[in-house]
């Protein structure tokens, strides 16, 4: 047995070589480049460069901060909102099921450049047609790009936009599963529709609901795109910017990689920290 | 207690007619099986009274009362569903509990139907369990416990053994029997297995492509089929059906003889106007109704494929020289060492060529 295992990891020697030095030791070197202090050359081993600086660094706490608010509010409305598509999508009074999944689906496959693009335009001061229809209902125009408020609004408007039908197919398909006889012995029961949504299908979903909050929760600590294109670099005067922006400032603009390593790091540990937070407040009753 | 009575009742898809107008009356306190092959609409007939189904014409009554536009919850039946439908987020007391919290059931008559249906189904050490921690007959046993906490005026049950291997499916048959006697409730019945029909059932309606084949006792289809599909149907192993043809007439009925062997001739009393002579007809004989040579009205020389020894009694299976395969019931003392056996036919039934019973 033990000379057949040995012969196994023979053949699997070239891909495990592939995996160390590709997969394994970029995570190892990234890691240890978060101890070493990179302003200047050469670099220097000195670990409480880059972490005692992130733990009194007020750009890290307003990138963090941004993240946090986003991440409370932005993931459980997208959630809820998800949850009312995928039951209006598993409606049997709804026609043309397909072309309206496919249409909740199409952000996810536009580019990213290009949405960014339209949502600047569609939230323009003067001529976006979001301001056009505020002010055709009697509401001020909004500035969306120059207020710290509206911006992170128009950050979470957009996230939302582009993932909610993503989500909304992942729990589609969950609802789907759930047998239809389970609905029917409900009914025989007298038990009322809201009520077999609540006590039946929520239940059920509950795995899919926790895969799609992990998903989103990963999602949006690593937010980048929206901030970067739509806030312009988490403009107003950083008032949307997002951990990931601090991240791609301090490595790809200020040549940081140190501090950069340090802010992937924690980002990384944090949503890990959420994710089990999140698994163990859902886990399964005994 | 309800009665339940089909009139007329019809179920189209689109253009496609799945029942043909049934007419069934169940008393009050009846246990009544649907039987019948793979689509023959006995299903469809048992959610068109739950009311899972609508229904395209005639009517349905529950205890008098025409439910056709009744919703399911206020028909008075409840339902044991074929693959359960346990709510598999919640332990058995609450899912035997769940349909009367919802409806705002006063919590000690809840907990009263609760613990007295654990006690019929004696499931009460399992009432903490969530079903996927039971076994497959005590997921049942829950499912009908969740009937009966309704206290419904009809049970219906959709092929609820199903599932269940042959053992526990013996077991659960009697379970169903007893309960039946227990709560004497009208229950109606869908199965596609003859044997759960002709042991549980009080009548059977024996269903084929969304038609009403025949209503009747269990003995009673068994023993005087109308048709060739009820006789086949009813039955295990089931009838043999033999070619033949009319040769005459003679005072006591019909005189015939079995296709291609001209020694076996017998006649077969007959009320209704005789086929002419040449006229083709099947002769059908149960399995038991082959007695030892001479002991009937003609005798029937067959092959032996293969033996079937029970313990008590046997199975020959074996084919006559005009290729008709037949299966032949015999004490096992009675199984020939031989090749062949030549039996006689003691009882039989005449069909007509469209299968129609000729009597």
């Amino acid at each position: 047995m033990r000379n057949r295992n040995a012969t196994a990891y023979r053949f699997l020697t070239p891909y495990l070589l592939i995996f160390a030095i590709f997969w394994v030791w970029p995570i190892i070197s990234s890691f240890l480049i978060s101890f070493q202090a990179t302003r200047t050359v050469p670099w220097r081993f000195a670990p409480g460069f880059n972490w005692g600086r992130l733990i009194g660094d007020p750009a890290f706490f307003n990138a963090l901060k941004n993240t946090l608010l986003i991440l409370v509010i932005q993931v459980p409305v997208m959630i809820a909102l998800a949850m009312v598509m995928a039951v209006l999508l598993n409606s049997p009074l709804l026609r043309a099921r397909g072309l309206y999944r496919f249409a909740f689906f199409a952000p996810v496959v536009v580019g990213e450049v290009a949405y960014s693009a339209v949502f600047r335009l569609m939230f323009s001061l003067d001529f976006g047609i979001v301001n056009k229809l505020l002010n055709s209902i009697g509401l001020p125009k909004v500035d969306w790009f120059s207020n710290v408020t509206p911006a992170m609004a128009l950050i979470m408007i957009a996230v939302t936009w582009r993932w909610a039908g993503y989500n909304a197919i992942i729990l589609l398909a969950g609802m789907q599963s759930i047998p239809e006889d389970v609905y029917e012995a409900a009914t025989l029961d007298r038990v009322s529709k809201l009520k077999q949504f609540f006590h039946i299908t929520l239940p059920l979903l509950k795995p899919v609901i926790v895969f799609c909050a992990v998903l989103s929760i990963i999602g949006t600590m690593q937010l980048f795109t929206e901030p970067f294109l739509i806030t312009e670099r988490g403009g107003p005067g950083g008032g949307t910017e997002t951990l990931g922006l601090l991240l791609y400032r301090q490595g790809f603009r200020s040549l940081n990689f140190g501090y950069a390593s340090a802010v992937a790091y924690t980002m990384a540990g944090l949503a890990i920290a959420i994710t089990l937070v999140q698994l163990w407040l859902t886990r399964e009753p005994k | 207690m309800a009665t339940v009575t089909l009139t007329n009742v019809a179920k189209r898809f689109g253009a496609f007619e799945v029942v043909h107008g049934a007419n069934i009356d169940i008393a009050d306190g009846e246990f009544v099986v649907f039987v019948g092959p793979s689509g023959c609409g006995k299903s469809t007939l048992l959610r068109m009274i739950a009311g899972l189904e609508d229904i395209s014409g005639g009517e349905i009554a529950i205890g008098g009362k025409v439910v056709n536009d009744v919703e399911p919850a206020d028909r008075g039946i409840a339902m044991v569903f074929q693959s359960y439908a346990l709510y598999p987020h919640m332990s058995v007391e609450q899912n035997l509990s769940f349909g009367l919290r919802m409806t705002g059931n006063p919590k000690a008559d809840t907990e009263r139907r609760v613990k007295r249906a654990a006690e019929i189904l004696r499931i009460s050490e399992l009432m903490d369990r969530r079903p996927k921690k039971l076994s497959g007959g005590q997921r049942q046993r829950v499912a009908i416990g969740r009937a009966i906490v309704r206290e419904p005026q009809v049970f219906l049950f959709d092929e609820p053994l199903s599932n269940l291997d042959a053992e526990l499916r013996v077991q659960m048959r009697v379970e169903i029997s007893r309960l039946h006697k227990e709560l004497g409730a009208t229950m109606v019945y869908v199965t596609h297995d003859q044997t759960e029909a002709m042991t549980l059932a009080d009548r059977i309606v024996v269903l084929r492509g969304g038609h009403v084949e025949q209503i009747g006792r269990p003995l009673d289809l068994y023993d005087n089929p109308d048709n060739i599909f009820v006789a086949g149907f009813v039955g295990s192993p089931k009838m043999n059906f033999i070619k033949a043809h009319i040769v005459g007439r003679d005072a006591k009925g019909v005189v015939v003889e079995l296709a291609g062997e001209e020694k076996t001739r017998f006649t077969q009393p007959l009320k209704v106007a005789a086929p002419e002579p040449g006229s083709k007809v099947i002769v059908g004989v149960r399995p038991e109704h082959f007695g030892s040579a001479g002991e009937g009205a003609a005798d029937l020389t067959a092959a032996i494929d293969v033996v079937e020894h029970l313990g008590g009694t046997s199975f020959l299976y074996a084919r006559t020289s005009h290729g008709e395969d037949v299966v032949i019931q015999r004490d096992a003392a009675k199984v020939p060492e031989t090749s062949e056996v030549t039996v006689s036919i003691r009882k039989s039934y005449l069909f007509d060529e469209k299968g129609l019973r000729l009597r």
